[in-house]
């Protein structure tokens, strides 16, 4: 990816898609940070599931990010040591990538709207600024 | 003087009719919607490090009872003779109530797609379009009772069993508090296969759909589930008269829920009001 390009790509979908493409997750897979504790998790994965493209890799901010069909999903971390996402709010799952599942699971044939990425963010409480 | 809110089983043809017609008026306007985007933007779990007000946190029931306060208000600014009815679900706990006919809620969705297809918030009677959701998806949805993975509604006794406990909420302040009324009313559960959705939680996954997630606001059902919440709260309040909201003071620096719950006399997003002052609103509604 050029840099040109990149300056052109505006949107947080845009940008965030574009940080899964090329080597991206192989390169992640291999760092000291994305290592064998965050696979094991469930929080570095790229997979098909019911006819969706699930793509999940850790943060740079911490937690995970997660992409449906390229647009992010919001998985949040839960004191019971699990991970819920604001398509289901009252199941946590054992991994991200269970969340993930889980999600889409309950999805129907809809994409992910912007919403399911910046939910939870009330004002003054944005850890990423994607609270336009 | 004070309005009732009233059982939505006991409500009139011609009551049934004012509340849908007040409740589309405000979608029609575009303030319902700010409802729906208030909730969304005030979904945080209890993992994630921030201040949580209106999930998992001892604030839960005093921040939907300002959120249901402000959403009447808009309805009775339409018609002032409305109210919130609510739906006790240990009763009317079945797709085949009233609630969910033609005239009121509108019925389940279709197997297909989960599309709402009866009522007045059928997509394609043109008055309900899903603008705010987490899918693109434009229509409200419904599963009644989750028949992939059946779940049944809360029982009178599980409510009970809830109403026995006498400390509002306790550390650690969040769903795995283990005991206080606030958590087992949420309906936060450790166990396995639907044991871990209880009461208030249990409802929203039984109607399924749109219900299920941050959107739930979208179905207009969503009132009148809390609406029951505040009452079972409210008749809590009244057999434990000594019982104050709690956290009485912030958790300390060092603490691990430090400046992330809201204390007794603190103020909660987005209006600034305190639990302490939601804890009484007999001079504003009572429940018939």
């Amino acid at each position: 990816m050029t840099f040109p390009r990149r300056l052109a790509l505006r949107s947080l979908l845009t940008l965030t898609a574009a940080a899964f493409t090329g080597g991206a997750l192989a390169r992640i897979a291999v760092t000291p940070r994305g290592g064998a504790a965050v696979r094991a998790s469930g929080g570095t994965f790229d997979e098909m599931y019911r006819g969706r493209r699930i793509q999940g890799r850790p943060a740079p901010a911490g937690g995970t990010e997660v992409l449906v069909d390229g647009r992010p999903l919001h998985v949040m971390r839960c004191a019971d040591g699990g991970f819920l996402t604001p398509i289901d709010h009252y199941q946590t799952y054992p991994t991200p990538l269970a969340a993930t599942r889980g999600a889409v699971d309950e999805l129907g044939s809809a994409p992910l709207s912007r919403f399911a990425a910046a939910h939870g963010v009330h004002p003054g409480g944005s850890p990423r600024g994607v609270h336009a | 003087m004070a309005y009732t809110r009233k059982n939505q089983r006991d409500l009139t043809g011609a009551e049934r009719k004012k509340f849908v017609a007040a409740v589309l008026e405000l979608k029609r306007t575009g303030v319902y919607d700010r409802f729906v985007r208030t909730h969304i933007e005030h979904y945080t779990a209890d993992g994630e490090g921030k201040l949580r007000v209106a999930h998992m946190a001892p604030s839960f029931l005093p921040w939907h009872r300002k959120f249901l306060l402000e959403f009447e208000r808009e309805l009775r600014r339409v018609d002032p003779t409305v109210s919130v009815p609510y739906w006790d679900w240990t009763r009317d706990n079945s797709p085949a109530s009233s609630l969910w006919s033609d005239d009121f809620m509108g019925g389940n969705g279709r197997r297909s797609d989960l599309q709402v297809m009866t009522g007045p918030f059928a997509h394609a009677g043109g008055r309900w379009t899903i603008n705010h959701a987490m899918t693109e998806g434009r229509f409200l949805t419904r599963d009644l009772g989750r028949p992939r993975d059946p779940i049944t509604l809360p029982t009178q006794a599980q409510l009970e069993e809830v109403m026995r406990e006498r400390t509002y909420d306790v550390a650690p302040w969040n769903s795995t508090s283990a005991s206080g009324f606030r958590n087992r009313l949420e309906g936060w559960a450790a166990g396995q296969g639907n044991e871990r959705f209880r009461i208030h939680n249990r409802v929203h996954r039984w109607v399924g759909g749109l219900m299920l997630g941050g959107a739930s606001v979208n179905d207009p059902v969503f009132w009148l589930h809390h609406s029951f919440v505040d009452l079972v709260w409210s008749r809590w309040q009244q057999r434990n008269p000594g019982a104050a909201y709690l956290p009485a003071e912030p958790p300390p620096l060092g603490d691990a829920q430090y400046r992330k719950v809201v204390a007794r006399h603190q103020p909660m997003t987005p209006w600034g009001v305190t639990p302490a002052e939601m804890f009484d609103h007999s001079a504003i509604y009572r429940y018939a």
